[in-house]
C-alpha cells in the first residue's frame, strides 16, 4: 500500500514537472529565415581541433555528423571561412575572434530583409573555443571533454534558420554538458523545424 | 515516511530538469562579476553598427549612459560598448545566442575589454547583462530574455518576449551585495533570480 502511494505520489510530480515545461516546441530564428535552396552546403576546414586525437581534429567526424540534418552537403575545405560570403564553414581550430570564455561554438550568420518577408540566408560560418577540451566520433572514452559531433549538429540547425527549442531532449534545446553524445541524431522537435522552413 | 517521500522527490525533480549549461557554459555569478572590469547600471543610447576593418563582421556600437558603478570601481559617466552584430546597408549579421543591444534599454551590465583593444563589450555573454524592471515599487534586475537570433515576434505577429522569463528577478540592493561579496573574493553561484 505504502508503495503504491509512493508510486502514485511520484508519478504525480514527474506529470508535473513535465507540464512545468514551457509549452512550445521549436523556434525558427526571427526573422524567419532561410538558404534559398537545399541541400545547403556546409564545408569543414580542413585544419582541426588540436584537442581531438581521431586521426582528423574532428573534422571528418563533423563532416559526417552534421549530415543527420538530411538538407546538408559537407565536405572538407582548404579555404577558411570568409564573413559575409557563402558557403558556410565550421571552423574547428580557431575561436574567430568572437568565442571565448564560456563559449563552446558560435554561430555568425548573414542574411538580408526582404521586402516579401522571404529573408534568405547569404552566409554562416560556425567558430569553435579552442580554449576548452573536446572529443569526436572518431575517439574511445571521454574525461570532462565536450562532444564536437553533437555540438557541430546543433550550431548547423543555427546555419540552416532554426533557434533554441523548448524541448529538452532535441538537439536544439541550449544545453550541453561534458561527455554527453545525445546530440549526433536529431529529434521529433528539430525534424518538425527544419521541415517547416525547407 | 514524509521524510523519505520528501526525499523521492526531491530525487525526482533533479532527474527530471534540464541542466542548467549551454552551448555557452554557464559560469558562477561571482566568476562573471570578479572578472568584469566595470559593473554597471545605465542607459542605453544611441547605437550604430559599422563593418570592421577587413569587412568580414559588424559589430553595433553602443553609447552608455551610467548612472552608477557597482562594486569597487568607478569610471566616467559614458561608456561605448561593441558587440558582435548588427546590420548594415540591409545586411544583418547575427551571432546566435550573443547579448542583443537596445537603445533606451535599462540595463545593469558586467562589461570587460575585447581581448585585441580597449573597447568594452558584455563578459560572459547574455550572462552580463540584466534588465531594470519595476515590481511593486521596487527595481528588479532580470537577465534579457531576448538574445541575438531569439524569436522576438510570435507567430500571430504580435511581440512575444517569454512572460516568464521576466518574473523573478534580484533586487538593486541585493544584486549590488553580490557583485561587493563575489570581488571581495567571496563564492556566490546563484541562484541569479530568486523572488
Amino acid at each position: 500500500m505504502k508503495i503504491q502511494r509512493l508510486l502514485s505520489l511520484a508519478i504525480t510530480t514527474i506529470i508535473l514537472v513535465a507540464t512545468a515545461q514551457p509549452a512550445l516546441a521549436y523556434v525558427l530564428l526571427s526573422p524567419r529565415r532561410r538558404w534559398s535552396s537545399t541541400p545547403v552546403t556546409v564545408r569543414v576546414y580542413n585544419v582541426g581541433n588540436s584537442t581531438i586525437s581521431d586521426g582528423s581534429g574532428g573534422v571528418n567526424a563533423t563532416v559526417s555528423a552534421i549530415r543527420a540534418w538530411g538538407i546538408i552537403n559537407s565536405s572538407t575545405t582548404s579555404s577558411a571561412a570568409v564573413r559575409g560570403s557563402a558557403p558556410a564553414t565550421i571552423m574547428l581550430n580557431t575561436n574567430g575572434g568572437l568565442c571565448t570564455g564560456g563559449c563552446l561554438a558560435a554561430t555568425l550568420t548573414g542574411y538580408y530583409v526582404s521586402q516579401t518577408g522571404d529573408d534568405r540566408i547569404y552566409d554562416a560560418d560556425v567558430y569553435t573555443n579552442t580554449a576548452h577540451q573536446y572529443y569526436s566520433s572518431g575517439e574511445s572514452g571521454c574525461s570532462a571533454e565536450y562532444d564536437i559531433n553533437g555540438i557541430m549538429v546543433h550550431e548547423v540547425g543555427h546555419v540552416i534558420g532554426i533557434g533554441h527549442s523548448n524541448v529538452s531532449g532535441a538537439t536544439m534545446y541550449p544545453s550541453v554538458s561534458a561527455c554527453n553524445a545525445a546530440n549526433r541524431t536529431i529529434e521529433a522537435d528539430d525534424r518538425a523545424a527544419r521541415d517547416d522552413l525547407y | 515516511m514524509h521524510r523519505r517521500s520528501l526525499s523521492l522527490i526531491t530525487l525526482l525533480l533533479l532527474v527530471a530538469l534540464p541542466l542548467s549549461a549551454s552551448q555557452f557554459i554557464e559560469m558562477p555569478f561571482d566568476r562573471v562579476a570578479r572578472e568584469a572590469k566595470y559593473v554597471v547600471r545605465a542607459e542605453i543610447g544611441d547605437t550604430w553598427a559599422a563593418w570592421d576593418d577587413s569587412h568580414e563582421v559588424i559589430y553595433t556600437y553602443a553609447t552608455i549612459h551610467v548612472t552608477r558603478y557597482f562594486g569597487e570601481t568607478t569610471g566616467p559617466d559614458t561608456l561605448v560598448v561593441r558587440e558582435v552584430g548588427g546590420t548594415v546597408d540591409g545586411y544583418t549579421q547575427e551571432a546566435i545566442g550573443f547579448p542583443a543591444i537596445r537603445s533606451g534599454e535599462k540595463v545593469v551590465l558586467m562589461l570587460s575589454s575585447w581581448e585585441n583593444g580597449t573597447d568594452l563589450r558584455i563578459h560572459a555573454y547574455n550572462q552580463g547583462k540584466y534588465l531594470v524592471r519595476h515590481r511593486g515599487g521596487v527595481e528588479v534586475l532580470v537577465q534579457d530574455p531576448v538574445k541575438q537570433g531569439d524569436e522576438r515576434m510570435g507567430r500571430d505577429g504580435r511581440f512575444d518576449v517569454q512572460p516568464l522569463a521576466l518574473e523573478g528577478g534580484l533586487t538593486i540592493d541585493e544584486f549590488a551585495s553580490m557583485v561587493e561579496d563575489s570581488r571581495a573574493g567571496n563564492h556566490h553561484d546563484g541562484p541569479i533570480q530568486r523572488h
